[in-house]
């Protein structure tokens, strides 16, 4: 399900088509245009990059049939929880000793301090700090990255770790051997 | 028969348990339906709205186990508003005042509340099994008092339903002397789990057999709970991330290879899969596996979980699996007798995940499959009819092609003959739904070949009256029949009314009937309730001069035996 290799504007959340095996609705234009509701549609996305659908609103329309595709509306709720978080920036985060997980959104932080406070509110945890900086926090964080490696938070320029991290963790200092912390 | 005494043939009948066999032997004579009804122990009613608690118990007094059906089917997609009905606290309420010794109760669709939780709980002391599918209208206070107050719970089962999750202790409300569980069924709760409660409630119960978590119980916990329940048969597992080098993932191993009683799993609701592999052990003796959540298994660890699975009977499973995953399913499993297959992605990503070759090979790999649910992107009718070549064993045959009225990819045809193909060959057929461009055409097949067919779903398809007509004149089984977006009208609707009575219901979402052909067909069936559901229009409907040519947003209508229903909120008008 992982929509690797697409530009950012597949992530945009837009009732919109972005394949390219439509060519056929122009002939069902006339069937769909007196079942949908809304009479035009932009095919421009955000970023001026017009959309691969080129011919115009029935393509779009389809998505909008309230209950189509037929799946039930838990099924349905799953399926949207779990593509708002696989939308860039949500990650999961865990803490020791905490039986729950939750998720972060790294696209609207924009730095580490950032980052730690989000955390820091999200898991009641104070003073966590990031690589070095938190000396005094007993946790620290770690974050899983693309070849799957466990690395210290803090050590990578502030992009690139955003665009490797897959995971967090947060750990208690003690338990995290071999991340050259002292 | 007759030259027996009522004890003896009481006894003959304690062998018949099929609802259908039950109702066929109470028709035989006036002597035959008395004995038969005060040995009726398990009712089913299909519609809640087809008839009321009160004659239920007036005919089946002795009741011990009730399951009832609420909203119409399409609720499901969103099509039935919230407060439609289906209200299970007059039922509950009439069962508590005639003392009946109810012992199980099965609810789907239907609006349940805290409050009927409560009365139930306290009104049945032998009460031993709950299963509520697709309900609404609870929190976990409600499973509270059913965990604190039935004291030989058995059965607590909760498939898909929305539930307030209150983050309370309703877990630990379970006495220390419950000890009858048996099945376990919290996956739809989305709130934190009191893991204690929980792993001392799972290692007080000798008798459980189905666990199925939510996602709020982690690895950890999991192998707790297995390590002390190794006779489980169905497992839903929580949540599935952990560092597989780490102490619990072992002890996790070790505990599944103790469960050889293991037949079922679900679940993975988040999931880390390169820790599939701990399941590997038991997979040879899995007949069901349910993966249609666990939207992060894909790709190389799902096909070789699939690889390891002989046995599977049933697989529910999402697109993302893609034909060549199909393939290994055709070729690995070969007691597959049902299969869904449902899309990972509903906004129309156009990732041609599966297509009408992975169907294909399906049918050609699993000769014992009978039930098919399959969402794809394309289809053809060369591939629908060999398929029905290669599995005309079908009896329930559900296709779903994502986008509305698509003909077939290569020919640009209709699909009628390929689902033709289908209900000629299948004649066992009792469920079917449409998809796809379809014309008059296939309809016309539906009335000639489909015999047994009992539920029809349509959508988006046919051209005139005369489609709908060739379904109601040939389906002599038809027992529901749902259309939405099809322009079928006043006449087919009106042409045989005594065929609804035949019927347990009929809806039409956006077709082409109006509200004087309703209104018609209420005066001519005062069996049947006719109900116009018009969120926006209804009073609007009444007061505008034109209003007997205006189209019917939404049509649902069904027989009854007690008339108007009471409870009816104000958008829904029974003519």
């Amino acid at each position: 399900m992982a929509k690797e290799g697409l530009g950012l504007e597949i992530t945009e959340l837009r009732l919109g088509l972005p394949g390219d095996n439509y060519s056929e609705s122009k002939k069902k234009k006339r069937v769909l245009s007196d079942m949908m509701t809304s009479s035009s549609v932009d095919t421009e996305d955000e970023n001026g990059v017009v959309s691969s659908v080129e011919d115009n609103s029935s393509p779009v329309m389809k998505s909008q049939a309230v209950g189509w595709p037929p799946v039930c509306s838990y099924r349905r709720k799953k399926n949207n929880e779990e593509l708002a978080s696989k939308a860039i920036g949500y990650v999961k985060v865990s803490m020791d000793g905490l039986p729950y997980l939750r998720k972060v959104d790294l696209g609207s932080s924009n730095s580490y301090d950032n980052l730690a406070t989000v955390l820091e509110d999200l898991f009641g945890c104070l003073g966590l700090g990031v690589a070095n900086e938190g000396k005094k926090c007993e946790y620290i964080i770690i974050y899983e990255d693309k070849d799957r490696d466990w690395m210290l938070v803090g050590d990578v320029p502030w992009q690139m770790f955003k665009e490797s991290c897959k995971r967090l963790r947060i750990v208690k200092r003690s338990d995290a051997t071999g991340f050259g912390l002292s | 028969m007759n030259y027996f005494p009522d004890e003896v043939i009481e006894h003959v009948f304690d062998f018949v348990t099929s609802h259908k066999d039950r109702n066929a032997i109470s028709l035989v004579c006036k002597s035959w339906y008395k004995i038969e009804r005060y040995s009726r122990q398990r009712v089913f009613i299909g519609n809640c709205y087809a008839t009321n608690p009160e004659r239920l118990l007036r005919r089946f007094p002795c009741l011990k186990s009730l399951t009832l059906k609420g909203k119409p089917h399409f609720a499901d997609f969103n099509l039935v508003p919230h407060e439609w009905g289906g209200f299970v606290q007059p039922w509950i309420e009439a069962l508590a005042r005639s003392r009946v010794g109810l012992e199980e109760l099965r609810l789907k669709r239907m609006v349940v509340t805290d409050e009927s939780l409560e009365l139930l709980s306290r009104s049945f002391v032998n009460f031993k099994s709950l299963v509520l599918v697709s309900c609404e209208g609870f929190t976990t206070d409600g499973l509270a008092s059913i965990a604190a107050n039935c004291r030989h719970l058995r059965d607590l089962d909760l498939q898909e339903n929305e539930i307030e999750d209150h983050r309370g202790q309703w877990l630990s409300c379970f006495p220390d002397t419950c000890t009858t569980l048996v099945t376990l069924n919290f996956a739809c709760l989305e709130g934190e789990t009191n893991l204690v409660a929980l792993e001392r409630l799972v290692a007080r119960s000798p008798n459980l057999k189905s666990l199925k978590l939510n996602r709020a119980v982690p690895l950890d916990a999991l192998a707790r709970l297995m390590a002390c329940a190794p006779q489980i048969v169905d497992l839903g597992v929580g949540s599935y991330e952990n560092d597989p080098d780490s102490e619990s993932y072992l002890k996790l191993k070790a505990a599944i290879k103790k469960c050889t009683s293991l037949r079922s799993l679900s679940g993975f609701l988040e999931a880390a899969p390169h820790c599939l592999s701990a399941f590997h052990p038991i997979c040879h003796n899995l007949t069901s596996l349910n993966l249609s959540y666990a939207a992060e298994i894909h790709g190389s660890h799902l096909i070789k979980l699939i690889q390891h699975c002989k046995k599977l009977q049933r697989l529910w499973i999402l697109d993302s699996i893609g034909d060549k995953g199909l393939e290994v399913v055709a070729s690995t499993c070969k007691e597959l007798q049902e299969l869904r297959v449902f899309p990972s992605d509903l906004l129309g990503g156009g990732n041609t995940a599966v297509t009408e070759e992975g169907l294909v090979a399906i049918s050609a790999g699993c000769p014992k499959l009978h039930s098919i649910l399959y969402f794809c992107q394309q289809m053809t009718n060369a591939a629908l009819v060999t398929v029905a070549k290669n599995c005309p064993n079908f009896i329930r045959f559900r296709l779903c092609i994502l986008e509305p009225n698509k003909p077939d990819h290569v020919t640009s045809q209709p699909l009628d003959e390929g689902f033709g193909a289908i209900v000629k060959a299948c004649k066992s057929l009792r469920r079917l739904s449409l998809s796809g461009l379809l014309t008059d055409q296939v309809f016309l097949y539906i009335g000639m070949y489909a015999n047994q067919l009992e539920m029809l779903s349509i959508a988006f398809a046919g051209d005139t009256d005369k489609g709908m007509l060739y379904v109601l004149n040939g389906c002599k089984k038809m027992k529901k029949l749902e259309i939405r977006d099809s322009p079928f009208g006043d006449t087919a609707l009106l042409a045989d009314v005594s065929k609804y009575e035949t019927m347990r219901s009929l809806w039409m979402s956006s077709c082409e009937v109006t509200l004087s052909g309703c209104k018609r067909l209420a005066e001519k069936a005062p069996w049947l309730n006719v109900e116009i559901i018009n969120e926006s229009d209804n009073n609007r409907m009444e007061q505008n001069g034109h209003e007997g040519r205006q189209k019917v947003d939404k049509l649902y209508l069904y027989r009854t035996v007690v008339g108007t229903r009471m409870d009816a909120p104000p958008f829904v008008w029974i003519l």
